[in-house]
């Protein structure tokens, strides 16, 4: 899929925020935080993450909202829980809301991706900023970023989420039908647009960086 | 040494940021006295309103309106329903606010309530228009609003994004088959074209609806005896008497709403509001003129 969009700043309201268009599928996160929580009642010594992950009633074509997405805040809070740095905001909570306007294939790399941007945004301490990209595998061939219809048809899932800088995964998700070495292409192909797609959001961030001290 | 004396003496030390934290209420009390607020605007004047129309093609109308930054993204979806039994000839709308982030929970229910309700009465769409075949199928809307930033004055770029989207609305062509049931055509020519001629087509072309009495609305902020329009989250926090005037294109008044508060509306303060509000509903039309929307 395409890359076509990618800002930070989209929401004033909140501490930091992220905009991104891959292809169709249309992600604004925002971040809130640290703050207090009424929800947290026991003292912690180290910070909390609250995700929380929505569709638009318009994001898929067909009426009505999927379901399986109740998951994705789930999945968002394990990708991102292993790179915040949580002991630098004890007692506080970070919130990060995501909100897909449109969905077109890939919704949740989209999202771990651009709620890492935002949280850059926001200045919450990580280790690195993290990519998560997806690989469909259907038959014998392999294809990175599916949309919708590639999904709709494919054998097995693949999804990786990494630290560019470090080598590191996070998190890893694999369904359906694999074989051995499907996988390690397909680790292969995810490693490498990892390391691309961390460029770009670099780039991206040091751009609005300047853009603010100008 | 009580509290007002103390900030008199920090006020002259301090750095504008901290006495903005600290005094919020002296902070703008010494702008108001200049007749200006902290981001520079007269008392009486909204800031820059922008409209976008149609950016979420899979909904039948959209449109996205910013107020400063306080943003609403309005999308409408179409569905065919039976009327109900006594008003077989007219179709309904559904509204829904979804507030995210930042807000108290509470306050989305009461803006989607207030939305509805001033659609409805300022009989901007005929509902009679939704009707497809009378007594058997109408159109329902479902009017959906995201908020997807919120710096103040929500009702107002609610109203503005579904007013707006309305306009957008271009309503999906459907045929009746033969089971009686209504059906979407997607304009594809081949195989359908003799389907089509079969079937009764009930609407030949995507078409708009008619807008009468488009409302628009200002909210203004009273406090003592100063009337500030368009407050940003930082205003409404600290001066808690909200005052909300709809007009419609001819200068009616739709609805008027005060919510509690500790500053009393006297009448020269809610003419001086109406007054205001008029000149908003010019500036409004506009700004929606220039979109092409009667």
């Amino acid at each position: 899929m395409l890359l076509s969009v990618l800002q930070t700043g989209a929401v004033s309201s909140a501490s930091g925020s992220a905009y991104a268009e891959f292809g169709n599928t249309k992600v604004i996160v925002s971040v809130f935080g640290p703050r207090e929580s009424k929800k947290a009642m026991v003292y912690s010594d180290v910070g909390r993450l609250n995700c929380n992950v929505s569709y638009t009633n318009f994001a898929s074509p067909t009426l009505g909202q999927g379901t399986d997405h109740k998951e994705y805040s789930s999945m968002l809070h394990k990708a991102l829980e292993g790179v915040i740095m949580m002991e630098t905001f004890p007692k506080t909570t970070v919130d990060v809301f995501a909100l897909v306007l449109e969905s077109g294939g890939s919704d949740l790399s989209v999202l771990i991706s651009c709620a890492s941007l935002a949280l850059a945004d926001a200045g919450i301490m990580m280790y690195d900023l993290i990519t998560a990209v997806s690989v469909s595998c259907i038959g014998k061939s392999l294809m990175i970023d599916p949309v919708t219809e590639e999904e709709g048809c494919e054998d097995g899932s693949f999804m990786m989420t990494c630290m560019p800088s470090r080598y590191e995964i996070t998190q890893l998700t694999i369904t359906g039908e694999w074989t051995t070495p499907n996988i390690n292409e397909a680790m292969q192909l995810c490693l490498d647009a990892s390391s691309k797609l961390g460029e770009i959001m670099r780039d991206c961030l040091k751009q609005s960086a300047s853009a603010s001290d100008e | 040494m009580g509290i007002p004396d103390a900030a008199q003496d920090l006020s002259t030390e301090m750095e504008v940021d901290a006495f903005r934290r600290i005094f919020p209420l002296r902070f703008f009390e010494r702008h108001l006295s200049e007749s200006l607020r902290p981001d520079g605007r007269q008392l009486g004047k909204a800031r820059d309103t922008i409209v976008n129309l149609g950016l979420v093609s899979t909904a039948d109308g959209s449109a996205l309106a910013k107020i400063g930054s306080t943003t609403m993204l309005a999308a409408i979806r179409m569905e065919v329903m039976t009327p109900s039994t006594d008003s077989p000839d007219e179709g309904c709308i559904g509204c829904y606010l979804v507030v995210l982030f930042s807000i108290p929970a509470e306050a989305a229910p009461v803006i989607s309530k207030r939305l509805s309700d001033t659609i409805l009465s300022s009989g901007m769409i005929d509902l009679k228009e939704l009707c497809l075949v009378s007594g058997k199928a109408a159109w329902m809307g479902y009017l959906d609003i995201y908020c997807l930033d919120a710096d103040g004055a929500l009702f107002d770029a609610a109203l503005l994004a579904a007013v707006a989207a309305f306009s957008n609305l271009q309503i999906p062509i459907v045929a009746l088959n033969d089971n009686g049931r209504i059906v979407a055509v997607t304009g594809e020519k081949d195989q359908d074209n003799a389907l089509i001629t079969e079937k009764e087509a009930v609407n030949k072309e995507k078409r708009k609806l008619t807008l009468k009495n488009i409302p628009f609305s200002l909210t203004c902020i009273l406090h003592k005896n100063y009337i500030l329009a368009d407050p940003t989250t930082e205003e409404e926090s600290i001066m808690d008497t909200l005052v909300t005037v709809v007009l419609d294109s001819s200068d009616q008044m739709v609805s008027f709403y005060k919510s509690g508060g500790a500053a009393l509306a006297y009448s020269s303060a809610i003419k001086s509001c109406v007054e205001l509000a008029r000149k908003r509903a010019k500036e409004l039309k506009q700004i929606l003129g220039e979109m092409d929307i009667d």
